[in-house]
């Protein structure tokens, strides 16, 4: 399931709730009790907030490697930016107010194609050209991350961990990309 | 000189993400399109009351004016009231899309969108 509510988490009142964002997920929320987290290698995590709803959310993405000697396919990374924001809007989030966080992009391993770099790349701009403000990002180098976000209070941490915690990067869904249906 | 098949028709398309636009923008003239964009429905019917096009491609959530109320609009009257209308959204449930076909779109189209399937989708809707 790409989006996934969290409103109906059956917890006891206050405790906190631990949620895991996997690849080519998005997931909202403005409970306080819930902390997001996911671990990248390549990947890239973008944690949204907006300060005056106490709405935020994370997203988790890998945009496909390039073939026959075109760049990176950014469509994915703009499909699952723009799930994060729509639902960060649903939530009553204002598009306005949105601030960003960024964490991954890294290039684990050497003589492979520097997807993380483009990745990192794509979401810099990304962020840029939808005028979101970039207030936190750690993004490049050779080590997986594992980050951690409170959507409702907009505080994001991270730490390098073991490769090994990273998750293999998996081909793009592809399966009802551009499905057309006409009436 | 081979002129491409698709030159003649002029699209719209309707979205409030720039990644999006530039994304579209770059499929559809790749394709050989003719391309206008607008950020929103409110944009969109602005540029629709002195330029023609031969079909809009529309996002659905937009500020101002979403991709529904575009689509009321331009069927309401008008010299576009029969141009075909793609909604082109990251939504895929039944209810939006019984919701746009209500309001008399033509077709709904999924993202991430695919250059080739998109354009099979202009020519279909408009020859």
């Amino acid at each position: 399931m790409l989006y996934q509510p969290i409103d109906a988490v059956a917890t006891a009142p206050r405790q906190p709730v631990r949620l895991t964002v996997m690849q080519g997920q998005a997931r909202v929320s403005g409970d306080p009790r819930v902390e997001l987290t996911t671990v990248l290698g390549s990947c890239i995590a973008c944690c949204l907030f907006d300060p005056t709803s106490n709405v935020g959310g994370m997203n988790h993405f890998l945009l496909a490697e390039p073939t026959n000697g075109r760049g990176v396919d950014e469509h994915y990374g703009a499909y699952l930016m723009e799930v994060l924001i729509n639902e960060m809007l649903a939530y009553g989030a204002s598009r306005m107010a949105l601030r960003a966080h960024l964490y991954g992009g890294a290039n684990m391993h050497s003589g492979m194609t520097r997807i993380g770099s483009a990745n990192a790349a794509f979401a810099v701009d990304f962020l840029e050209q939808e005028r979101i403000p970039l207030v936190r990002s750690s993004l490049g180098g050779v080590l997986a991350r594992r980050a951690d976000f409170r959507p409702a209070h907009g505080q994001a941490r991270f730490r390098f961990v073991d490769e090994t915690f990273a998750p293999q990067p998996a081909p793009v869904p592809a399966a009802s990309r551009g499905d057309v249906e006409l009436f | 000189m081979m002129t491409s098949p698709n030159a003649a028709t002029r699209i719209l398309t309707v979205d409030d993400s720039a990644t999006m636009r530039s994304l579209l923008r770059h499929a559809l003239q790749s394709q050989g399109f003719e391309v206008a964009q607008a950020e929103d429905g409110v944009a969109a019917l602005d540029w629709l009351a002195s330029n023609d096009c031969d079909v809009i491609i529309t996002d659905i959530n937009m500020p101002r004016m979403d991709g529904f109320g575009l689509i009321e609009r331009v069927r309401a009257g008008g010299p576009h009231v029969h141009r075909p209308i793609l909604v082109l959204s990251t939504e895929f449930s039944d209810e939006k899309k019984a919701r746009a076909r209500s309001a008399g779109a033509t077709g709904w189209i999924v993202k991430p969108f695919d250059a080739e399937k998109l354009a099979a989708a202009v020519r279909r809707v408009t020859h």
